[in-house]
């Protein structure tokens, strides 16, 4: 992104087909946006300054600009606060719209590192959060070692990482799925 | 005896495990029995499975949410994303029939299923409904004696509120952490940015001086409105920011000032008579007397 954001908008770019794609990856109401505004008013990413926000997002998705949208990374600092879906007037649900563009995102290895660092996580231990150091802190609150999570039970892990095999995960993840 | 499947997610056992020692002390201190959910994983975060698809999202959820329905109970979470991510995905398994007949072909290849029945509890919402401010208020044993809060509700805890089991009256005015706490002897008044975000969560990960920037907005308005002894946190994300978020603001000099912060799981177990080094054992800001003046109220 230029700086001063994305301010101009190159209907040349529009493509239909990215619209249809968003629609199909979850943001099956986007063609109702009557671009209010309100959403807007109650997003932390524009409350903390990140210039593509909500609103804005919603409209680019309208006009199928793949490419400014892929590029950008604002979708993924956004919260999922779900503010958005709350107040939206014609209940587009908002924050559909960025998730679709995550996974449409995600599809062409367009998302931040640490995305599959948390599925890593989730993959293996069964905890997208997964910091060093927790069998200390959870003795010093007077706990077992482990909690008695997919952590703790290898067979039912097992499991677990079967189901996410037999989705889309399978398809895009960077790393081994054995 | 109420019974209710303890639902621990990531941050809660790895990152504050003093948050899961308090919701197990004040569930047994208000007879409620704890079925541990053996195998449970993670909710799953907002920016894995979720971000990928809705199959996806739904599929991961509903792992955990079948071992609470095998075992006949709702879930308890004192995390706001667990409570957000499981509550949707169960909204979006009922209003797409599609969704859940492929998520329960996909559990078969595991012998698991899920029909939908499991309701996902926060710890306000719990505390508030499913015991009641009168049970709460007879069986406290320490008396918050007036101790001044500010409350942090989170975003997840409170929408969308079409998807929770349960809500506040008006979800951009919320009042029941205010109420827990005044039931319990402490003050917890409104302020004007009570709903505002914290900044934790994805914002932190994607863009942490813009996350810490905004929580300093909001810390710096508690400050100058309240003035509070503690902040009290219905959620363990927005804790981590409010507690280690703000020691390192404390450590880039940005602020001068330091206001401990519980979660309302750890307060009410304070007040329930929990083993205080337990209850607060990961707190980095001090709890600067909050602990005397609770102790010393009776």
């Amino acid at each position: 992104m230029e700086e001063g954001g994305v301010n101009v908008i190159d209907l040349t770019q529009a493509d239909e087909s990215f619209v249809k794609e968003l629609e199909a990856l979850g943001a099956d109401e986007l063609r109702e946006c009557i671009q209010c505004g309100k959403c807007g008013a109650t997003c932390p990413m524009a409350l903390a300054g990140l210039e593509f926000f909500i609103k804005r997002l919603v409209h680019a998705a309208n006009l199928g600009l793949r490419e400014v949208l892929l590029d950008d990374s604002s979708v993924w600092g956004c919260q999922s606060c779900n503010r958005c879906v709350e107040i939206c007037p014609m209940d587009i649900k908002p924050y559909e719209v960025i998730q679709a563009i995550r996974r449409a995102a995600v599809k062409v290895e367009s998302c931040p590192a640490n995305t599959y660092e948390g599925l890593r996580n989730l993959y293996r231990f069964g905890h997208a959060v997964f910091p060093k150091g927790f069998e200390e802190r959870r003795k010093k609150a007077g706990l077992p070692e482990k909690p008695p999570t997919a952590l703790s039970f290898e067979d039912l892990r097992k499991k677990y990482q079967e189901i996410l095999r037999n989705t889309i995960l399978e398809e895009i993840a960077p790393f081994p799925l054995d | 005896m109420e019974k209710i499947g303890l639902f621990l997610g990531c941050n809660i056992p790895f990152n504050r495990p003093d948050i899961e020692y308090s919701i197990r002390f004040f569930l047994n201190e208000l007879g409620v029995e704890i079925v541990e959910m053996e195998g449970a994983a993670c909710c799953p975060a907002y920016g894995t499975m979720p971000s990928l698809g809705l199959l996806e999202w739904a599929t991961a959820s509903a792992w955990n949410l079948s071992i609470a329905e095998e075992k006949g109970v709702d879930m308890l979470t004192g995390c706001g994303s667990c409570y957000g991510v499981q509550n949707e995905a169960n909204y979006y398994i009922h209003k797409h029939p599609e969704i859940k007949e492929k998520v329960n072909e996909i559990l078969g290849k595991v012998g698991r299923k899920y029909d939908g029945t499991v309701k996902v509890w926060n710890v306000i919402n719990f505390l508030y409904e499913k015991i009641g401010i009168d049970k709460l208020k007879q069986k406290i044993k320490y008396n918050l004696n007036g101790l001044k809060c500010g409350v942090q509700t989170g975003c997840h805890n409170l929408w969308p509120s079409k998807a929770f089991p349960s809500s506040e009256e008006n979800t951009f005015f919320p009042t029941r952490m205010r109420q827990l706490i005044e039931a319990m002897g402490g003050v917890a008044p409104h302020y004007s940015t009570i709903t505002d975000c914290c900044g934790m969560g994805a914002l932190r990960s994607n863009a942490p001086e813009k996350s810490l920037a905004l929580f300093k907005k909001k810390l710096d308005i508690i400050k100058e409105e309240l003035n509070p002894d503690l902040n009290v946190i219905g959620c363990s994300s927005c804790l981590l920011q409010f507690d280690a978020g703000q020691s390192l603001l404390i450590e880039q000099k940005k602020i001068d000032y330091k206001i401990p912060a519980l979660h309302l799981a750890q307060l009410t177990a304070i007040a329930l008579g929990a083993e205080v080094d337990k209850a607060t054992a990961l707190a980095s800001i001090p709890l600067n007397g909050v602990i005397t003046k609770i102790k010393g109220g009776n």
